[in-house]
């Protein structure tokens, strides 16, 4: 701590920590209990001692553009080894909250998706778009009797062979989302690599550069990410790997039959002959390896998400942490992604009309919802935990130490 | 007298607890004339304060303070001194109780002189509870070199009856067939000076107490610094005795914590500040780490810190120590963060003391006898009545406060008793 340090608590900021679930902040007493027994933290300015304090002082500035936060996993051994039930694990769990939004773009977005009363206009938002271009694509109708439910007609049919109208409202609604939520999200791990680095307080003359940093420190930081070895490191908190990667797992799934289907419908079938092409454009069938990952994977996403949501509910029981819109928002939300996509292949496969559609409209909605809120809620750790962990592997880097 | 009750008034004082606060308590209330009822539940008496190489304020060592203390309780007729005595159940209100006691036996009468014809013939041994297990003596035995009462004692768990000590005395003093007392006072009062156990350390899972020989316990190493500890008062590491070369002093093992007790033990700070002035006197050049949170170094004490922290082989370090791995040579690593640099530090030393806290003794017996006491167990004195809490019993406290308190305690017994 630099000589004659001025501290300029952030009022603001502290009243946010109080509510966001880290009211246990100020019984902290700073004994580095938690420095210690944290399995993530370093040797060298370990985590999350110095991050209470900066927090006690309101140091908003120093917490947003420190990786330690977003590189702590919540194991929750330095809540449970508190002696003054500070939490830290919770307070931590609050400030990258708070972070999210502070990078968040657009600011209105970000705001909007951080608060739990804005979550009817949350809901509305996604659900009103699908059901507008619903109405505008003119397909508003359920199939006639006798006929076969077929979410390839939910938009309606026409006769262009190149893309059927389906595909392109549901490509005109979700390619933008995506692209939106994309641009978000390097626009917010932008900012955050940009502050991390001021923080680091060098002038380096040597950038890496775009392939440099990917391969030296993005790809080794996925790959970390997708064996998971520091959950496995966690003491308390260790049932949560069993959730977390099946969950993780399911995702690269889901994204590799998107990229499939997208492939066979848009793609391929632009190659073959008619016959053929109504096939690729139907639904892919059930013996398709592609579609029994799809299913797999369906299972997993909600089998994992099912044990967070009990692992998190045994802990608001026991009183290990208070139970925060930002949390559960993630939970519900993909929970509502694997139920409602789950129900409608079902519903479809038993031929119920009424209900395959409105369980496939619901999982549009939440689909929607997450690609949306994705850079601002929870969900955004996976954008900015994996930007610290590559930073992570910058700040030890020839880039950063004069070798 | 304007409220005079109908019930007796009998006038009398039990004490409970004969350490250094009973027996403050019961000496004030003796020397102006009440009669009181000391009883320990030990061996001997002089609790803690015996069990301890030297104490605050001056240094001295136990015999200093509490040989005048058994002295004055020997000359005093008016006080009746009941030890291996318990409270089993208390009944009436201020002004009379009738409290039951039971005597275990000792199964050594008052013929006995020390003479340690007995000891030199028992087969059986025992862990010796006075120095924490660290050495052993006969099922047959002297509490310490300076028990008082000075009479010896079977501890009949390891007894085998054998009865070859009543054949090695010659002054008849061993009764291996002696029954438990159980027997009731009246009196107006009590006093409450049941005192402290140090807190578990095995508790703190963390610390890993049980893993290593190398970690002891601040009582522990008052023990091994004591002329009639189990080394004779050499510091040395229990299992090897190796003269260790470096220690490391853990404070608020298990206070301040609300895992564990969530008060300050108070005394701990100073305790361990005490035990680098033993270490000092040994090894003279032993590198010392002390790991903490805050010092509590209250008034003149500030003097003592001051003088400790001038060594330049002795380093304090702001940082809780939270975890102690156990090395390949019988040392330890302790970890903790420095919280003034940031960094965390992975301290190997030959020997790591445990600053355990000060819990009440007598938790249980408590809730069994009714009395109030607070969320942590502390007894709290009975504003209108004769429950009076004294020393250790009543709040974490060093020898001069339970003094002072147990004077206290002694005015309240008499006004008590007076009403």
């Amino acid at each position: 701590m630099a000589e004659g340090m001025r501290v300029k608590p952030d009022l603001e900021f502290i009243r946010y920590m109080k509510k966001a679930g880290g009211d246990s902040l100020k019984k902290c007493y700073q004994c580095a209990t938690c420095s210690v027994v944290c399995p993530l933290s370093a040797d060298k300015k370990p985590f999350p001692r110095k991050e209470m304090i900066w927090a006690q002082w309101g140091l908003k500035d120093k917490l947003v553009a420190d990786p330690d936060v977003m590189l702590c996993h919540q194991c929750g051994d330095c809540t449970a080894y508190c002696p003054r039930g500070a939490k830290p694990g919770e307070v931590l769990g609050a400030i990258r909250a708070y972070a999210y939004n502070h990078y968040g773009f657009p600011k209105g977005l970000a705001r909007l998706a951080s608060e739990g009363k804005n979550l009817p206009i949350l809901v509305a938002l996604p659900a009103a778009i699908i059901l507008l271009f619903w109405f505008l694509s003119g397909g508003m109708q359920l199939p006639a009797a006798g006929e076969a439910v077929d979410f390839g007609h939910f938009f309606g049919h026409w006769d262009w062979p190149w893309l059927t109208k389906n595909v392109f409202f549901i490509d005109i609604i979700f390619v933008p989302a995506f692209f939106f939520s994309l641009f978000a999200a390097f626009k917010g791990g932008a900012a955050m690599w940009g502050q991390m680095v001021a923080g680091l307080g060098v002038s380096s003359n040597f950038r890496p550069s775009v392939p440099q940093f990917t391969t030296e420190f993005l790809l080794p930081a996925v790959v970390e990410i997708v064996q998971h070895k520091r959950f496995k490191d966690c003491g308390t908190n260790y049932d949560r790997i069993k959730g977390h990667l099946p969950l993780l797992l399911s995702f690269i799934g889901l994204f590799a039959v998107t990229a499939y289907s997208f492939l066979r419908k848009d793609f391929v079938s632009l190659f073959v002959g008619k016959e053929l092409q109504h096939v690729l454009h139907g639904p892919i069938p059930l013996s398709d390896p592609f579609k029994l990952l799809a299913n797999i994977s369906a299972i997993a996403l909600i089998v994992g998400i099912g044990i967070l949501w009990s692992n998190r509910l045994r802990m608001q029981d026991e009183q290990k942490v208070t139970a925060t819109f930002f949390d559960w928002f993630l939970i519900v939300e993909i929970m509502t992604v694997g139920v409602t996509g789950l129900m409608a292949e079902v519903s479809r496969l038993i031929d119920v009309a009424p209900l395959a559609y409105l369980f496939y409209y619901l999982h549009l909605v939440a689909v929607l919802m997450l690609f949306l809120y994705m850079p601002y809620t929870k969900f955004a750790h996976l954008v900015y935990r994996t930007v610290a962990m590559a930073f992570e592997r910058y700040r030890e880097s020839g880039f950063v130490k004069q070798p | 007298m304007t409220d005079e009750s109908s019930t007796t008034v009998t006038g009398g004082v039990l004490v409970v607890g004969g350490g250094i606060s009973g027996l403050t308590a019961a000496l004030e209330a003796a020397e102006v004339g009440k009669d009181v009822f000391l009883v320990e539940q030990n061996p001997y008496m002089g609790g803690r304060v015996a069990q301890l190489n030297q104490y605050f304020p001056k240094l001295c060592p136990p015999s200093c303070g509490l040989e005048i203390n058994f002295k004055r309780v020997k000359n005093n007729r008016k006080i009746r001194m009941y030890t291996m005595t318990t409270v089993q159940a208390v009944a009436g209100g201020p002004g009379s109780y009738q409290v039951t006691l039971e005597s275990k036996p000792r199964f050594v009468n008052n013929n006995c002189t020390a003479c340690n014809a007995c000891v030199a013939v028992c087969p059986e041994e025992r862990d010796n509870p006075f120095n924490f297990g660290m050495d052993k003596t006969k099922a047959i035995y002297k509490a310490h070199d300076m028990a008082f009462p000075m009479k010896y004692v079977i501890d009949m768990v390891t007894c085998t009856k054998c009865g070859k000590c009543k054949e090695a005395c010659i002054y008849d003093a061993i009764e291996l067939d002696m029954q438990p007392k159980t027997f009731t006072v009246d009196v107006s009062a009590i006093v409450w000076a049941t005192g402290w156990k140090p807190y578990d350390a095995s508790r703190m899972t963390n610390l890993k107490f049980n893993e290593s020989n190398a970690i002891i316990t601040n009582m522990m190493m008052e023990r091994l610094a004591a002329p009639n500890g189990p080394t004779g008062g050499k510091i040395l590491r229990p299992g090897d005795n190796k003269a260790p070369e470096s220690f490391a002093f853990v404070q608020c093992a298990g206070s301040r914590d609300e895992n564990h007790l969530e008060y300050c033990s108070y005394v701990c700070c100073m305790a361990s500040m005490k035990h680098i002035t033993y270490i000092r006197a040994q090894y003279p050049e032993a590198k010392i780490y002390v790991f903490y949170i805050d010092l509590r170094t209250p008034g003149k004490y500030e003097k003592f810190r001051e003088k400790l922290m001038a060594d330049p082989n002795t380093q304090f370090i702001k940082g809780k120590v939270a975890d102690i791995i156990a090395e390949a040579d019988g040392g330890v690593t302790v970890v903790a963060e420095n919280a003034l640099t940031g960094d965390k530090i992975k301290q190997k030393v030959d020997m790591a003391i445990l600053a355990t806290g000060m819990e009440p003794a007598n938790k249980e017996q408590a809730k069994a006898l009714g009395l109030a006491t607070d969320s942590n167990g502390f007894i709290l004195s009975d504003a209108n009545g004769g429950m009076i809490a004294a020393g250790c019993a009543k709040k974490v406290a060093d020898v001069v406060t339970c003094a002072q308190s147990s004077t206290a305690a002694a005015l309240k017994a008499i006004q008590a008793s007076r009403r």
